[in-house]
């Protein structure tokens, strides 16, 4: 395995150089480490294939996005935003803890139903944030709430992707993980964000708090119920498709798009030439790294790379495979979390559920919210990045180390549920 | 101004490039997507018909496959006979091939599909980094190109996947699984092209009256379900029998039930819903798995690789692998010699009898390579 431990530092070697000295864009450092990997293990003129291959892999993630950030920008500009964020002050400010727990439900919904980090901080996440901001909450903590709800959302039941992933590697279907998955996720969102927020949030004097919310209210005064409608249409195009599934489901990025079409006649005027440019331009730098990301993984897959790094989790004696888990299926998720389910999740699920005899549903489900965890690792930390963005806070590692305890929390728990998958299951 | 004129430089530069990566890359893609497979029907094939013959809704589509007959003069029993479900399993693919260019029926009717999922031979899946063709020399010393696919249907014929695929029993898998044939029986007459297919192939089996299926199916070394057969609960005394007799042959072959709480699959849908018992053999394929090293051709037809060698050390694996490969001629000689066991069964436990000659041995496999037995 020597040829594939070189092919190994060389990617490793252009990502580290084309990124921290050369100060390139990450998904251009992964696509340049790709490329030299592929040449350097002599994948010569398929290399073309592997690369634009690759980038294929997270298509339907990029269209998400980049239709996610049209909507943000249209009730950003039409005004729903501040609309919203004054009417939930209003209404919930004298129970400043509910009102933080209604909001971290709120920001897992997104997730929740379309198994996306991404998709929560872009949606409901942003949504959100005024709201925060106005309760007392600085930025980094606003985004830092924003990250973990978005990562126990896209764990949260009924639509976890990472479990679905993973169900798909060993053949188990989709049935039985609403309860395990509930009791991974709900008891550390509600932990989560009190610890984060309520420190600063206890004090919320609304008196106080209303002259800043002139403009917010002239806005809701001017267009009244008819600004809340894209937020409304999104919120039903999901729950028509998504929950009760009436119909074929016409995917997030369609919703997304019509949403942010009905928000062109409900509020303030929007220059559509200007919006969607704008938005685009915000969305490249992800885009950009999802790309790069693809590239990276279907490069470390054909030259051996991933198989090595499989192998030398499983190498580690069995007495250290839950180590091995918790390490590896994060770190891995600083490539891709969806990634890392694939490349670690599926052997990891079956040591555990098979090997050591754990049951697999609640096997599965713990080890998707290790999984959830690559979403706040570096470079690519999708989550962290989106909530530094919608959040405005300039570096999105501020956001990485303010989450680290409760990151640390969610880890011992997913592993503390996955040593103990048994009894976890006796529960249901 | 000269910043500006600079921007606009380099964007016209990244452009051109695109568009000359975006040409070439989709060159090859058409290319792959437009291969017609080098497929020769044997001599002992007496007629063949396309599968929209049981699906109307089929014609016209990539999903609408050649069926070959290969009927005797006596009357007799019948077999189905299906590779290619999965198309990154090569195995199963090539020994249906192998099937049709060299068995001769005497009794009965033998049909085979070589691409149950014809689509999902006309792409590779994202991020897998798989070789697109395989090739073999024929003992004429002509190279035949055949497809390695994708397990799953092409996104271009089936597009977009839900986030949760409801099969039509209630039961939920995921999204993706919506485009796998082997969770699509037994199908819907006008639902997705995957439900279009499986939906013929219940019908086919129905209105033939088929007594016998077989899947031809491979699996990554580290799954459980390996050098295994799955049979219906209908079909357990012939795959005991079967089994048993491929044990005495020197084959390791396990015998798993059907799991009826599986939906979607061949060995479950077509025993519940046609009166066929249906069977289905698994061989190991270090190519698919996910501990697997270097990923090109070699690794499809050798099974040689460092980093199953060093699982299966482990113990981790559940095959055999202390030779340190697994060639696809071994995989093909499993899956036809369990052919030829399962018809012997069959013909010990009915009253209709399925008499052919011609199928390569195990052992004749074994000591040969695949493209000698091609036409």
């Amino acid at each position: 395995m020597t040829p594939y431990f070189i092919t190994f530092l060389v990617m490793i070697g252009i990502f580290m150089v084309g990124c921290f000295a050369a100060k390139l864009p990450v998904g251009v450092a992964m696509m340049l480490a790709a490329l030299g990997g592929a040449l350097e293990a002599g994948c010569g003129t398929d290399t073309l294939r592997f690369m634009v291959e690759g980038e294929f892999g997270y298509v339907d993630t990029i269209m998400t996005i980049a239709c996610a950030m049209i909507f943000m920008k249209v009730i950003e500009d039409s005004g729903a935003l501040d609309a919203l964020s004054s009417l939930i002050i209003e209404k919930f400010h004298r129970f400043p803890a509910v009102l933080l727990i209604l909001i971290m439900l709120i920001i897992m919904f997104p997730g929740m139903i379309t198994g996306s980090s991404t998709a929560a901080v872009l949606s409901a996440g942003s949504i959100m944030t005024p709201v925060l901001t106005l309760m007392g909450l600085d930025a980094v903590t606003a985004g830092s709430i924003i990250a973990m709800g978005a990562l126990l959302g896209m764990i949260a039941p009924p639509v976890n992707t990472a479990a679905l992933i993973i169900c798909a590697g060993i053949d188990v279907p989709y049935v039985g993980f609403e309860g395990p998955m509930a009791l991974l996720t709900f008891p550390l969102a509600i932990l989560f964000v009190l610890m984060l927020g309520y420190k600063q949030a206890r004090h919320l004097d609304y008196e106080k708090l209303k002259p800043a919310l002139v403009q917010q209210d002239a806005i809701r005064k001017q267009y009244g119920f008819r600004i809340y409608l894209p937020l409304l249409l999104l919120l039903a195009l999901m729950i028509f498709f998504k929950v009760f599934k009436v119909t074929t489901d016409i995917g997030m990025p369609l919703m997304f798009l019509i949403s942010a079409l009905s928000g062109m006649f409900t509020g303030k005027k929007i220059n559509i030439l200007e919006a969607v440019p704008a938005a685009i331009r915000t969305a490249a730098p992800v885009m950009g790294i999802l790309m790069g990301v693809g590239m990276f993984i279907e490069v470390m897959t054909v030259t051996g790379v991933r198989g090595l790094v499989v192998i030398s989790c499983l190498r580690l004696p069995h007495a250290l495979w839950l180590l091995a888990a918790a390490i590896s299926i994060p770190l891995f998720g600083a490539v891709s979390s969806y990634g890392a389910c694939s490349v670690l999740g599926v052997p990891f699920a079956m040591i555990f559920a098979s090997i050591l005899g754990g049951d697999t549903v609640v096997v599965l489900a713990a080890i998707s919210l290790i999984a959830s965890l690559g979403d706040m690792m570096p470079p690519t930390a999708l989550a962290g990045l989106f909530a530094a963005q919608v959040t405005g806070v300039k570096q999105y590692t501020l956001i990485l180390k303010r989450c680290i305890i409760p990151m640390a929390i969610l880890l011992a728990y997913a592993c503390f549920i996955l040593s103990n998958s048994k009894m976890v299951a006796g529960l249901f | 101004m000269v910043q500006s004129k600079k921007k606009i430089y380099s964007a016209i530069a990244i452009l051109i490039v695109t568009a000359i990566i975006a040409t070439l890359a989709g060159m090859n893609f058409h290319a792959k997507r437009d291969f017609k497979e080098d497929i020769v029907a044997g001599k002992g094939v007496t007629s063949t018909f396309q599968l929209s013959q049981y699906n109307p809704n089929l014609a016209g589509t990539v999903g609408d496959v050649t069926v070959y007959v290969l009927k005797g003069e006596k009357e007799g029993g019948s077999m189905l006979v299906l590779g290619g479900t999965h198309p990154n399993e090569p195995a199963g693919h090539m020994a249906a091939i192998l099937l049709e260019e060299n068995a001769k029926v005497d009794a009965g009717t033998i049909y085979v599909i070589t691409n149950a999922n014809n689509s999902g031979f006309t792409h590779n899946d994202a991020l897998e980094g798989v070789p697109q063709y395989i090739h073999f020399t024929t003992s004429s010393g002509d190279t035949r190109t055949f497809s390695y696919g994708s397990r799953a249907t092409n996104p271009i014929d089936q597009w977009p996947d839900p986030d949760i695929y409801t099969h039509s029993s209630g039961q939920t898998l995921s999204g993706s699984e919506t485009r796998n044939l082997n969770r699509c029986y037994p199908g819907i007459a006008d639902g997705t092209i995957s439900e279009r297919v499986t939906y013929a192939i219940t019908t086919m089996i129905q209105t033939l009256d088929i007594d016998m299926e077989i899947d031809l199916h491979e699996s990554s070394p580290e799954y459980a379900v390996n050098n295994a057969t799955v049979a219906h609960e209908r079909a357990m005394s012939i795959a005991s029998e079967g089994v048993l007799n491929l044990q005495l042959d020197g084959i390791q072959m396990s015998l798993e039930p059907s799991p009826a709480n599986l939906h979607g699959l061949s060995h479950r849908e077509l025993g519940d819903f046609t009166d066929t018992y249906a069977l289905l053999m698994e061989t190991g394929n270090p190519s698919q798995g996910r501990l697997r090293g270097r990923t090109n051709e070699n690794l499809v037809l050798t099974g040689e690789d460092p980093c199953y060698a060093v699982a299966y050390k482990l113990g981790l694996l559940y095959v055999d692998y202390s030779a340190g490969d697994l060639p696809i001629q071994l995989r093909v000689g499993r899956h036809l010699m369990g052919i030829t066991e399962y018809i012997n069964a069959f013909n010990d436990n009915s009253d209709k009898k399925i008499s052919v000659s011609g199928i390569p041995t195990y052992d004749q496999m074994v000591s040969s390579n695949v493209g000698d037995w091609l036409l």
